[in-house]
């Protein structure tokens, strides 16, 4: 069997030289119409493919033929043909570009003429690939470009074998008109396949872009989180030089007059003293005894060290909230990465909370398999000591404490579970935010642990919660063990100790 | 006597100071402290034009002029006296500005903590009081040297004018020996 692909060009031929009688008979009108049927094919989801192999075999058909071929010109190129279909042609090659300007197909497209081919290819002139030469049997083909409005956008190929009678100069001129309707039934296709792929196109972008949105309001989030966290570094950094000042004097002063007090008390105590051996007749001493017994000296003594010791703690307090909040707005300050063991570093931790934790919480210790972590030690030991007296907090009276870690592939994971009071659901997820805390006024800033959050965010980690009401809230930190080159340069704030 | 000057353009900041340090009942107490305040540097500048001072207390952040300008102006003028600043803002590059230019002995963070702020003056007073004795050692020294230095020139001269009249060799008795 022998068939005109691109590469396969036989006995060319000119029309003086063809001999046979045209076999096709092509006027048929119920042909046309069954062209066209196959070109509406597409639209009703037909496979592309599919459907120009049955417009190819509705031609070769038509024409009589033994095998054909379409080659049509890929998208944006002048002139890069590729096999659409093809009629006793490897199904691999469908779908396959062929050499450029080679090939009676090459030719055709080139030049827009159509071709007729009888016997010996290589008389015809044609610029013919080694592989045709090869090809023996003889017979008859014709050829016709592709055109829809001056523009050739492929060709078509039809191929009888030596037994069927050849194609005539006449066979050529009647396929040239039937031929431009192939024409525009292809790019009727070739519209309706490109319709479906751009609807095919639009719902994928559609999906991706309700993706993208998804994604973007999560990341909008995480943006006010942090345009949040940084107002309020700027805001401190301004705050923090104001209320030092004060801070700075009033502390010292307090100093100064506890210091006063004392020695102005000693005075009094020791005329107090005198007092005794005193003469009672003496008038100013018996107004100064009733004055001492109307402003009750004794209490007024005691309570003015308290007031001042009150005074004193109100005042450190105002500074460490100052400090806390500093804590947002240091960039410069940075630590040093280093590959620590957790587990001693839990162990450091938990000594400097135990005093705090002793009376109430049972801790349990159940640490798992895990190799060193590359971090800034002092950040997370911060961390982990936040989460401490945070799970110390919440226990009322008596409760147990469990620390647990373990390793997935390239993450570790510290786990500090309480059998506290629990999270209300309302308020999980404002836990991390900024000066958000449930403790009593003067026991929790609120910033324990956003602050963690914010350093385990740096470490590029994240920490996760569960709680439930009167069971217990349980804290999963999970952390790279190693930090990439790049997350190395973003320092984590300094952080100061401070507890939610 | 220890004297200090201490600038800040908070006029509370600098009786708060005033207090501490003239207060011997809190540890540790400073010997006798003669202390002058200035709430703007250039009043202080003009005051250091007739006296001598032994620390210079100076606020980072003040309207006028920054604390490390003016304490630069402090060393080049006066450069025995000792440079502490105090900020009430964490200012890293104000405070290496001033670390770099005004050669300051220390940093002072506000609220200071009253016990801490005593020691750091003593132990700076204590610093400079060290290089002062040093450079007035190394001073005699360098003196004593000049002396030494000219008894070996007239040394020199003389046994350039009598070859060997510096090597006279004496007898028991006191006699010179001379060679023939």
């Amino acid at each position: 069997m022998t068939t005109i692909a691109p590469d396969d060009v036989q006995r060319p031929l000119t029309p003086d030289h063809e001999t046979a009688r045209s076999g096709g008979r092509i006027t048929d009108l119920g042909w046309i119409c069954a062209l066209y049927e196959l070109g509406q094919k597409a639209a009703n989801g037909a496979h592309p493919q599919q459907v120009r192999q049955e417009i190819l075999e509705h031609i070769v058909r038509g024409f009589d033929a033994e095998s054909g071929s379409i080659a049509l010109i890929v998208d944006g190129t002048v002139d890069q043909l590729e096999l659409a279909a093809g009629t006793d042609l490897p199904i691999g090659l469908i779908g396959k570009p062929l050499p450029r300007g080679t090939g009676v197909f090459g030719h055709v497209v080139a030049t827009g003429q159509p071709v007729l081919v009888n016997g010996d290819a290589a008389q015809t002139g044609l610029p013919l690939r080694a592989s045709a030469e090869r090809q023996r049997s003889t017979h008859s083909a014709m050829c016709w470009p592709l055109r829809v409005a001056e523009r050739t956008i492929g060709a078509v190929a039809v191929n009888r074998a030596e037994t069927s009678p050849r194609y005539t100069v006449d066979d050529l001129d009647q396929g040239q008109a039937l031929t431009s309707l192939l024409a525009l039934v292809m790019a009727n296709h070739r519209m309706h396949v490109e319709r479906d792929n751009r609807i095919l196109e639009l719902s994928t972008l559609n999906a991706t872009m309700q993706r993208i949105n998804g994604m973007l309001e999560d990341a909008q989030n995480q943006v006010i989180q942090s345009e949040k966290l940084a107002s309020i570094g700027q805001m401190a950094a301004g705050v923090a030089h104001e209320i030092n000042n004060p801070l700075a004097f009033a502390l010292s002063n307090l100093g100064s007059l506890e210091s006063y007090l004392s020695r102005l008390f000693d005075l009094l105590g020791a005329y107090i003293d005198a007092d005794a051996a005193l003469d009672d007749d003496n008038e100013a001493l018996a107004a100064a005894r009733r004055l001492r017994g109307e402003i009750d000296f004794a209490f007024l003594r005691r309570d003015t060290a308290d007031l001042v010791a009150e005074s004193r703690d109100g005042l450190l307090r105002v500074k460490r909230i100052v400090l806390d909040l500093r804590d947002f707005s240091r960039g410069g300050a940075e630590e040093l990465w280093q590959a620590i063991d957790v587990h001693a570093a839990l162990d450091r931790t938990l000594n400097i909370v135990r005093n705090e934790l002793k009376y109430k919480a049972h801790i349990v210790r159940d640490y798992g398999a895990l190799a060193e972590i590359e971090c800034m030690p002092s950040r997370i030991n911060q961390v982990f000591l936040n989460l401490l007296v945070n799970a110390g907090q919440s226990i009322g009276a008596n409760g147990t404490i469990t620390l647990s870690t373990g390793a997935d592939r390239d993450e570790a994971w510290i786990c500090v579970a309480d059998t506290g009071c629990g999270i209300a659901p309302e308020n999980l997820n404002r836990i991390f935010d900024p000066f958000f805390t449930t403790k009593p006024v003067g026991e929790g800033t609120g910033l324990g642990l956003s602050v963690s959050h914010s350093i385990v965010r740096k470490h590029g980690g994240r920490i996760d919660v569960e709680s439930e009401i009167g069971r217990g809230t349980r804290f999963t930190v999970r952390l790279p063990l190693t930090q990439r080159a790049s997350s190395a340069t973003t320092a984590p704030t300094e952080v100061e100790t401070s507890a939610a | 006597m220890s004297s200090l000057l201490i600038v800040d353009d908070e006029p509370n900041v600098l009786s708060a100071i005033r207090r501490l340090c003239q207060n011997g009942a809190i540890a540790p107490p400073i010997p006798d402290p003669k202390i002058a305040t200035f709430t703007s540097p250039h009043d202080a500048l003009h005051y250091l034009g007739d006296h001598a001072v032994d620390i210079v207390i100076s606020d980072y952040r003040m309207p006028q002029m920054d604390g490390a300008a003016f304490l630069a102006l402090v060393r080049e003028r006066h450069p025995d006296a000792a440079r502490i600043i105090m900020s009430a803002c964490s200012d890293i590059d104000g405070i290496v500005r001033a670390v770099n230019h005004a050669g300051i002995f220390r940093f002072v963070s506000k609220p200071w903590s009253d016990p801490d702020l005593k020691a750091t003056i003593l132990e700076v007073l204590a610093h400079r009081g060290l290089l002062l004795e040093n450079r007035v050692l190394a001073d005699e020294v360098r003196a004593q040297r000049n002396v030494i230095l000219r008894q070996k020139i007239e040394l020199e001269r003389l046994e350039r004018e009598s070859p060997g009249i510096t090597k006279v060799r004496w007898t028991e008795d006191g006699g010179v020996l001379l060679e023939e």
